[in-house]
């Protein structure tokens, strides 16, 4: 069953010099998938979960979540969704402790019976490593801390779908994967549909079922994570692991049979090929000839490789 | 699941004040100390104003009981008209909006209930003052009066609240409505009789006056516990204030739901 349908949803801002922030969206996710947005800054993920979590009126195209029409059912959708939204770490009562905050929004708010709620916010917490700051004033907890907390309450009374607008942006490494582990585990257990926006690709990569690209307003790409790198890198990568090979030595590797650019990225230096496994023994003779002892292998191309060919439009970001 | 209803809301939002009120123990103590103090200043007042006069117009000599009941009203008038409309300035602030306006609750029921919840949390600091009042009026306060005086005063205040509903819901709508306020809040201080007797306002004054759910509200307090005369017979006013109330709780929920839907077209979070 689809959780989550949008049919040619469309959005502008503005009067006269409006802005069009949402193009002739279609998308289907289906029940307890796990699915990513994604897409470059402004490209129109926000407002996309703000429409389908009935906090702004799409300008047309329709839409439903668990069956229901964001326009004509709002208050039946605001039943079964949870929300958390982007840069929202400062929004609960700061004098009140996470456990008294928790407990006033899935109660008073969400109807959670009191004995449920305690238990709930009780396993969550532990289950997330915060069973011991649940007596601490939200004030006095770190951005990330907060963050957090603003993750819990928006699962906190198992939702039928869960909109999480880039929940891990002030989430250290380990925290961000602690919380990932749980969501993709409690929402496996509780059937949770979850969409989540977000710009890190290792986040996508560990627990997107699928992902849909957006640019621009438009869905460009639907599919799962290694469909995305797929058609998006449709060649080979020799990488090596230095950046100052020089011209001579670039000029020499281009000249390689097979080898059609080479980038520079960071610390790495990416040869774009047909075959990778033939070039290979070949370009390990150069850099013997040029005396660079340096790790060279054949390597995946990346999520990273896979956005920036979608933002670029289809054209491949091989040149520097 | 079953609906939300207000009353869970608004005891919820009484706990959770209630809460954060006594984390802030110092600022808890001085404004019930300050309450008091605004009713004993009362007195200096008195030193300077025309007793004959009050008597004339509404029949008590009691300046200072007089404008305590005033002050009074006022701590739950503010609260009343400004609770709601800052309350979800601050929440449009913090982002906490997009939470609540994706619960499944009216909004109209979800403003309503905070407000009541202030309301509540207010009168705290406004019994103090209230008491000295209730002492300066011991010659002619009577059980029944307490209890008519009361209900007058929350009829009127619901009616406040209504008010306040409709600038909560502006508020989602324009962002900024401090300068809105202000002019209504003058225009209420003024012309409710709250300070001055409505009495001796000019006609069109009056008028205007009668319009604001605190002149008549303010009146029957004052009239059952000080004995004072009323503006109009005191069953017209009953009238009027339960008129006002219907009327301004069917422009609030319109309006709320109206500006809402308008807020939905740009989207809540841009402050």
């Amino acid at each position: 069953m689809e959780e989550i349908v949008c049919d040619g949803i469309f959005k502008d801002y503005g009067g006269k010099t409006s802005i069009r922030a949402l193009d002739q969206i279609d998308l289907k996710v289906s029940n307890g998938e796990f699915f990513g947005l994604l897409g470059p800054n402004g490209a129109g993920k926000t407002t996309l979960v703000r429409i389908l979590a009935t906090l702004l009126k799409a300008s047309g195209g329709c839409a439903w979540v668990g069956g229901y029409d964001v326009n004509k059912d709002e208050k039946k959708v605001r039943e079964i969704i949870g929300y958390a939204g982007q840069d929202s770490e400062r929004s609960a009562y700061f004098r009140l402790s996470i456990r008294e905050n928790l407990f006033y929004f899935a109660h008073a708010l969400r109807d959670v019976p009191k004995e449920i709620a305690k238990e709930r916010i009780e396993y969550i917490a532990s289950a997330i490593g915060f069973e011991n700051k649940l007596d601490r004033h939200f004030i006095s907890l770190s951005g990330g801390e907060k963050q957090v907390v603003i993750v819990m309450r928006a699962i906190l009374h198992n939702p039928e779908v869960c909109f999480l607008d880039e929940p891990s942006k002030s989430l250290d490494p380990i925290t961000a994967r602690r919380v990932r582990c749980f969501l993709k585990d409690y929402a496996k257990d509780n059937n949770i549909t979850i969409c989540l926006t977000t710009h890190n690709m290792l986040e996508v990569e560990e627990v997107c079922d699928r992902i849909a690209f957006i640019n621009r307003g438009r869905v460009i790409f639907v599919g799962t994570p290694l469909e995305f790198k797929r058609q998006a890198v449709m060649r080979e990568i020799i990488e090596i692991s230095t950046n100052r090979l020089g011209n001579d030595l670039s000029l020499k590797l281009l000249k390689v049979h097979g080898i059609l650019n080479v980038t520079c990225q960071n610390n790495t230096t990416k040869l774009y090929c047909e075959d990778a496994f033939n070039a290979l023994p070949e370009v390990v003779n150069v850099m013997r000839e040029a005396g660079l002892k340096v790790p060279v292998r054949i390597a995946e191309p990346s999520l990273e490789d896979a956005f920036a060919f979608f933002v670029n439009g289809g054209k491949r970001d091989e040149g520097h | 699941m079953k609906g939300i209803n207000s009353l869970k809301i608004f005891y919820m939002a009484v706990w959770r004040n209630f809460l954060t009120l006594t984390r802030y123990k110092v600022n808890f103590l001085f404004s019930i100390v300050t309450s008091a103090l605004w009713g004993v200043g009362m007195l200096l007042f008195s030193l300077a104003f025309d007793s004959l006069m009050l008597e004339r117009t509404v029949g008590t000599t009691n300046y200072v009981a007089f404008i305590i009941f005033g002050i009074s009203f006022q701590c739950w008038q503010g609260t009343a008209l400004w609770g709601a409309s800052s309350m979800l300035q601050g929440e449009l602030g913090s982002g906490q909006i997009d939470y609540t306006f994706t619960c499944p609750f009216s909004r109209y029921q979800y403003i309503v209930s905070n407000v009541a919840a202030l309301a509540v949390q207010d009168s705290l600091f406004f019994l103090p003052m209230f008491c000295i009042g209730l002492w300066l009026a011991n010659t002619t306060l009577t059980i029944q009066g307490f209890l008519l005086g009361l209900a007058s005063t929350f009829l009127s205040v619901a009616a406040l609240v209504q008010l306040g509903v409709i600038f909560a819901a502006l508020t989602l709508r324009y962002r900024q409505i401090n300068a809105i306020f202000s002019f209504f809040n003058f225009i209420i201080q003024m012309l409710s009789g709250m300070f001055i007797p409505m009495q001796i306002l000019p006609i069109p004054l009056q008028i205007i006056g009668f319009s604001i759910p605190v002149t008549f509200g303010m009146d029957l307090l004052r009239h059952y516990i000080m004995g004072t005369f009323t503006i109009l017979s005191p069953i017209y006013e009953w009238v009027v204030l339960i008129a006002q109330l219907a009327l301004l709780s069917m422009i609030a929920k319109f309006t709320v739901s109206y500006l809402e839907d308008k807020a939905k077209e740009e989207g809540l979070h841009y402050i």
